[in-house]
């Protein structure tokens, strides 16, 4: 496209003198971003400290840094006092499972977007759009409204449905743009091979797609996983999730705030291990697709 | 593809989303032109949670201020989240250390984590950031209860939370642009801004666009954080349209349903319009591939 | 490549089974809470299916002897009772959704005297009075509070039992009153003088602390400095907005504004705890089920140098305290599937003697004769307070009128509206609302 411009930069990379300026600036770049991320940090950190401090020193102002004995007895109180392991294990398994059908339902139909032309799919893929930019409340109140008339108000079945519903529009237009990536001679090809096309999606896309699916599931698990408005207003006792728990906990007793904040770190421990773990992957998988969206 | 296969794969998902979006909106429709409340039949009282909803000055407030919200976060997010996928791109062994705890502000649920920013700038809970602040600048700053404080706390939250998944989301895009124009444009200097600007931002311009329209959405439905961070929002002007909502039609036993609903409606416009550039690039496209 | 993929993904199960597994593991919540609660007599008939009972009850120090008793008690057998941690306005928002429709989610329900005339008017909640006469000696019901029962009545009959009662309670430094020679302030020009001496002397910017947060709090705090001139809200179901008591108790509010934090209306209970453990305030003034907390020196270093009196009046022409008295009490929705019989033993045996007398120091129980001025260190105190607070008869319009007052209150508070304007204001809000209720 513009060779010219391309090529005439990439030559005074090799020159000396740039290139100790440019190791500089990357110094500087790398300081700034540490900076950036402790600061992006401070609230968790904030948090983590407060929650491991004795309570009667735990939020004093001025705030104390030092002298103390850190003690996790808010997470011992937290185990012992509340139903939080079973929030926890509620908030796992609607993740789960909303996340598992999201990507039965989304593979397939973002597959069908991918290859069917014309007006129809955009049509749909805009809708798909529409349906991502709702304001949360236009449907979950009626869906509180009609879980409660069906008598599966406050089940982990309603929360996961309704997640999948929501979920659904961003799941398969992120899927939809992994499947534009794989060229369609590859379909023709297995299909030419005997595959129908329903074999074809199960032996040769999908298997192709796993970085997709991956990235697309953790993206959907993470939002199930913190979702706090549909869950607020869809769950009462039976099926509440981590995130409703916590507001719960707020604006009481000190030893019940405290726990509040460790509710917080474990909820979020195992997802930040996801994320350190899958982030070099999720860029990846990510690069593959979306970016021609 | 045949039609018949087609409609065999997208179905199921397609019964999904009419059964469980599509159902639950038209509800709401419904609701917005009756006064109702939960497990009711409402009565038709034709426009009038309209008007009410269009005469009050709260509802303009509200609007307001979620748009004011809306463009200053979008454009920060926009120019730090190039930037820094910029930087974090050219970094070595320390990326994904900086990615990962970049990551940690977008997986803590939003209200905690608007909680936690809470208790940085409130000095009953220490407040360590208000007080750096205060020394660093010599000035108090009343946080939760000046209009501008509290929207820059507020601007200064959200752009915490959701700059992750952008920087994310350019930093994947980077990845896809040739990677002789990305070396070139590491340099600095005058030459690297006009790289970037004029060769490495227009080869991005799809997955910008998206940033843009997800970070516009996200910002749009704002609410949750909004209950620690400005605990008297109506009162300062800070109130979003979300949060309007739900003061109106679930908050504290109040149930008005059809008003909220009402707000509801006039948002959903109020978001297509927000969208409208991108759908009708979307619908360009898909004539041009048609 | 591909074996490093592998690696990652396989890690990543890991972590997540080994959450699961742990939280399982461990077991659900022990429920130290109710474990280490009283044990009384809860003596129903045991049904045969298996039962869960939902309890709705916001914790506070206060609530939560009553409710740990009653769930530790009450569940055997057959039978459980199960409560979730939730705070005051998650318990409002619960209660209006649990009692809307057919059926509900909550099987006991705590509620108090200002919402039970709306509740019961709409029949949601039972009228209890023949299960009091039936089971009136097996507990010993006759000896709740005469006046407490009155406060959870609609229309001449009981619609909560009483568990306990709030009033206001001032909180005060002991040492910075005594270093400086003041005692307890009796009216709000001896707290601004109080308070002035305090700031100039005793090194303290802000020396009131009052919970005026935007919510039931702020609105609480003008009733409260309104009844101390002996008006109301609601006289007789007239909004009484535009009164000279309502004048006094917003220009009182407003004299004591300068010498309270600036965003003191962000700041509900919990905040003015935090203000007193913190030591940026020296005097507080709220709902005496937050004053245990004050006495513990697991919340604040400061804990032994706090005092309590009973809060002052508006002016010493005043006919009553700055305070209100609310009353907390246990209701059975109309709505539930469960043996109403058994679910008032359960209530009833949540205030029986046994249970009121392990809910002190941190509650003030409805039965009689069990708070003394030796039950903990803000009883006299309490007691003072009971004796000096206007009653005040609730209305099943009393909080429909608060909700739609409260923005113009808290604008004329903040100073966005003069005083005269708010009350116009307020008024034809409220009369609106009452003409509409």
């Amino acid at each position: 496209m513009m060779p010219s411009t391309a090529t005439a930069p990439s030559t005074e990379v090799s020159s000396p003198p740039t290139r100790r300026r440019r190791s500089r600036g990357n110094r500087v770049a790398a300081v700034l971003l540490i900076l950036m991320a402790l600061l992006m940090l401070a609230p968790f950190v904030w948090t983590a400290l407060s929650v491991t401090k004795p309570t009667d020193v735990a939020f004093a102002n001025p705030p104390v840094l030092s002298g103390y004995t850190p003690t996790l007895e808010a997470f011992k109180n937290l185990w012992e006092t509340t139903y939080f392991a079973q929030y926890l294990v509620n908030t796992a398994v609607v993740a789960l499972i909303s996340t598992v059908v999201a990507l039965v339902l989304g593979v397939p139909a973002a597959y069908a977007l991918s290859r069917f032309p014309g007006y129809v799919s955009a049509i749909l893929l805009l809708l798909a759009l529409v349906f991502r930019s709702l304001p949360r409340f236009s449907v979950v109140l009626p869906m509180y409204d009609i879980s409660r008339a069906l008598g599966i108000y406050d089940t982990n079945f309603a929360l996961a449905a309704a997640l999948v519903a929501i979920n659904q529009p961003f799941s398969i237009w992120l899927l939809r743009n992994f499947f534009a990536e794989i060229p369609k001679e590859l379909d023709e090809a297995a299909m030419i091979d005997g595959c129908t096309r329903f074999g074809t999606l199960r032996r040769i896309m999908i298997p192709l797609m796993r970085p997709g699916i991956l990235t697309a599931g953790v993206f959907v698990f993470l939002f199930a996983f913190q979702e706090y408005l549909t869950a607020l207003v869809l769950t009462d006792t039976a099926s509440k999730t981590v995130p409703v728990f916590i507001t719960t906990q707020l604006g009481q007793t000190l030893p019940m705030l405290q726990q509040a904040g460790a509710a917080a770190m474990l909820l979020t421990l195992p997802v930040i291990a996801i994320a350190f773990i899958a982030q070099k992957y999720l860029v990846a998988g990510l690069s593959d697709g979306s970016v021609k969206g | 593809m045949r039609r018949r296969e087609f409609a065999v794969l997208i179905g199921p998902s397609l019964l999904v989303m009419v059964g469980l979006l599509v159902l639950p909106l038209v509800r709401t429709i419904q609701w917005s032109f009756q006064e109702v409340t939960y497990g009711q039949v409402g009565t038709f009282v034709g426009l009038s949670n309209y008007s009410q909803a269009l005469t009050d000055p709260r509802f303009g407030r509200a609007v307001f201020f979620t748009l004011l919200l809306t463009i200053v976060v979008t454009s920060i997010i926009l120019v730090i989240g190039y930037l820094i996928a910029v930087g974090v791109n050219g970094l070595g062994a320390l990326r994904p250390y900086i990615l990962g705890s970049m990551l940690v502000a977008y997986v803590l649920p939003g209200v905690v984590g608007a909680v936690s920013f809470s208790w940085l700038f409130d000095s009953n809970f220490g407040g360590v950031l208000n007080l750096a602040i205060e020394r660093l600048t010599g000035r108090e700053f009343l946080w939760f209860t000046d209009t501008w404080p509290n929207r820059a706390m507020i601007i200064a939250h959200t752009v915490w939370h959701l700059l992750p998944f952008s920087v994310l989301m350019i930093l994947a895009g980077l990845q896809g642009v040739p990677k002789e124009l990305r070396e070139a444009a590491t340099i600095d200097g005058a030459s690297a801004w006009k790289m970037h600007l004029y060769v490495i931002i227009p080869t991005m311009r799809g997955i910008i666009g998206f940033v843009c329209l997800i970070t516009i959405m996200d910002v749009l439905r704002t609410f949750d954080s909004l209950i620690p961070l400005s605990p008297q929002a109506d009162a300062i002007g800070n109130e979003s349209i979300m949060y309007y909502v739900f003061d109106n039609a679930f908050r504290d036993g109040s149930q008005q349903l059809g008003l909220g609903s009402a707000v509801n409606v006039l948002s959903i416009l109020l978001i297509l319009i927000c969208l409208f550039p991108f759908i009708r690039d979307l619908l360009k496209e898909a004539k041009t591939k048609a | 490549m591909r074996y490093r993929t592998y690696l990652r993904t396989g890690l990543t199960t890991l972590v997540i089974a080994a959450t699961l597994s742990g939280v399982t593991a461990c077991g659900a919540g022990s429920r130290t809470g109710a474990a280490d609660a009283t044990a009384v007599e809860c003596d129903y008939t045991m049904p045969e299916a298996e039962t869960t009972v939902n309890v709705l009850a916001y914790n506070s120090s206060a609530i939560d002897p009553f409710t740990n008793t009653m769930v530790k008690s009450c569940t055997r057998e057959n039978v459980t009772l199960k409560h979730d941690p939730i705070d005051f306005s998650g318990q409002v928002t619960k209660t209006t959704a649990t009692l809307s429709g057919d059926t509900g989610s909550y099987d006991i329900i705590e509620t108090y005297g200002f919402a039970v005339p709306e509740i019961a008017s709409a029949g949601s909640i039972i009228a209890l009075d023949d299960y009091v006469a039936e089971y009136e000696e097996k507990y010993k019901l006759d000896a709740l509070n005469e006046g407490m029962r009155s406060a959870l009545s609609y229309d001449g009959k009981l619609y909560a039992l009483p568990m306990q009662a709030q009033m206001y309670v001032m909180a005060y430094r002991a040492d910075v009153f005594e270093d400086l020679g003041l005692t307890p302030p009796k009216t709000f020009d001896d707290m601004i003088e109080a308070a002035k001496t305090i700031r100039e002397q005793g090194d303290i910017e802000y020396p009131i602390a009052l919970p005026m947060n935007a919510t039931a709090d702020v609105s609480t705090i003008y009733q409260a400095a309104m009844n101390s001139t002996g008006t109301d809200f609601l006289d007789a179901g007239e909004p009484q907005f535009d009164s000279e008591g309502s004048r006094q108790a917003l220009e009182g509010l407003q004299s004591l504004l300068p010498y309270m934090d600036p965003q003191v209306t962000t700041f509900d209970q919990p905040k003015v705890q935090q203000q007193m453990y913190n030591g940026t305030a020296a005097m507080a003034i709220m709902f005496s089920g937050r004053m245990n907390d004050l006495t513990l020196d697991t919340n604040s270093k400061l804990a032994a140098d706090f005092a309590f009196a009973a809060p002052p009046s508006i002016d010493s022409d005043a006919p009553y305290l700055f305070s209100r008295l609310s009353v907390d009490g246990w209701a059975i929705p109309e709505n539930t599937q469960l043996d109403k019989d058994m679910l008032f033993q359960m209530i009833a045996s949540s205030v029986s003697e046994d249970a009121s007398r392990a809910s002190v120091p941190a509650a003030y129980p409805a039965r009689e004769g069990i708070v003394t001025d030796e039950s903990s260190k803000y009883a006299v105190a309490a007691n003072e307070t009971t004796a000096g607070t206007m009653p005040a008869p609730n209305d099943p319009a009393s909080a429909p009128v608060t909700n739609a007052i409260r923005p113009v209150l808290v604008q004329v508070l903040t100073g966005q509206l003069d005083i005269e304007a708010g009350m116009q204001d307020m008024q034809r809000l409220a009369e609106e609302t009452v003409a509409g209720n």
